[in-house]
């Protein structure tokens, strides 16, 4: 865990597709498109109300990517007195790129990658604008 | 009876996104939900407990639920015990694996290759068997639908609680604000048979409301004379419909 990087939270999205998709976009964000300028944390601990995981969305930039309306990762972040820089919905995405479906909900198809990776240039570009204006720094 | 959500067990995984556990979590639930016992399980996300709305909230209190955790911080059993009910069961991803002699890789937090769905697999048959030490199953712990291969097992019609709530109403008893599963479907059942308000219909009334929910035997005279007062309101509401 580095604290001085950019928190990317994914929703938790055990019931649907768009749920795995935000959750592998997350992924790509912080293993493969910024893995040096950001972390992510379980959501689970937020809805908790863990003390370690409430500091760090306090006290760092946090980016939600959320899969469906109920928009669980936005609305726990926002409930723990969170530093919500940007949030996503991987719908806003798709609605962009309709012909990327995805159909599965445990790990991602093909589509579901493609539509991730779509949404994770989104998120990495949000990184960057936060870099450059110095949103950043704690 | 009413027209409520099928009556079966609730699973909620931690999900960790952080953890390879968290991510076995989720998919062993989908793997128990899809492949082993899609007739007795639901789910629902964990994070939808503060999210959510009572509906949410209600859902341990109608399904008897079993918790799937990564780790010692047992989030899914403290969330569901928190916001809704005692669960009925607990499985702790990294103590099971740890008993099994599996060593856990990194690469798995993402995306499972082969040896990652076995271990996936095995985790499932355990929820399984926990799931058939609730209802009762017959069933050994062979799966009853057969998969495509790794990766490629999910369907996305199985059934997720967020999208069939667990009906819940809150009414006034004896001075205090309850929540009752199930009421409104209750009342509409009665009204659509023909029953009306002064027909001695409170005892009936709350022998179907405690079905589904639990009414502490103190309460029952000042219960029974809560419903028969709101089912009087839902027919007055019906009738001018």
């Amino acid at each position: 865990m580095d604290d001085d990087k950019i928190l990317v939270i994914s929703c938790s999205g055990v019931g649907k597709a768009f749920g795995m998709a935000s959750r592998e976009a997350m992924y790509a964000v912080i293993e493969e498109l910024r893995p040096e300028a950001t972390d992510t944390l379980c959501l689970a601990l937020l809805t908790m109300g863990d003390e370690e995981a409430k500091a760090r969305v306090r006290s760092r930039p946090t980016i939600t990517i959320d899969g469906c309306p109920k928009m669980c990762a936005r609305a726990n972040v926002e409930a723990s007195g969170g530093n919500l820089a940007a949030g996503f919905r991987v719908v806003d995405t798709y609605r962009r790129v309709r012909e990327l479906k995805p159909q599965s909900v445990a790990m991602p198809d093909e589509a579901g990658r493609q539509l991730a990776r779509v949404l994770a240039e989104e998120v990495a570009a949000e990184v960057d604008r936060l870099h450059a204006t110095g949103e950043d720094e704690s | 009876m009413p027209s409520l959500p099928k009556k079966r067990v609730g699973l909620i995984a931690c999900g960790g996104e952080e953890l390879v556990e968290g991510t076995l979590s989720r998919v062993a639930i989908r793997l128990v939900l899809e492949k082993y016992r899609p007739e007795d399980t639901v789910t629902l996300c964990l994070p939808l407990f503060l999210a959510g709305e009572k509906g949410e909230r209600a859902f341990a209190r109608f399904y008897p639920t079993i918790a799937v955790d990564g780790c010692r911080k047992e989030c899914a059993r403290r969330a569901t015990e928190t916001f809704s009910a005692p669960v009925a069961g607990v499985v702790r991803v990294d103590t099971l694996l740890a008993e099994m002699g599996i060593a856990l890789r990194p690469a798995w937090r993402r995306a499972l290759d082969e040896d990652g769905w076995a271990v996936a697999e095995r985790l499932a048959e355990a929820i399984a068997a926990q799931v058939d030490g609730i209802v009762g199953s017959r069933r050994g712990t062979q799966p009853v639908v057969m998969s495509a291969g790794p990766g490629e097992v999910m369907a996305v019609d199985a059934p997720c609680a967020c999208a069939t709530q667990v009906p819940v109403s809150r009414i006034d008893i004896a001075g205090q604000e309850m929540e009752l599963i199930a009421l409104m479907a209750i009342f509409d059942e009665f009204y659509r048979a023909g029953k009306r308000p002064g027909d001695g219909l409170g005892q009936a009334l709350l022998e179907a409301v405690r079905i589904y929910n639990t009414i502490p035997d103190e309460l029952l005279p000042a219960t029974r004379a809560a419903l028969e007062r709101e089912y009087a309101e839902f027919c007055a509401g019906r009738s001018q419909a």
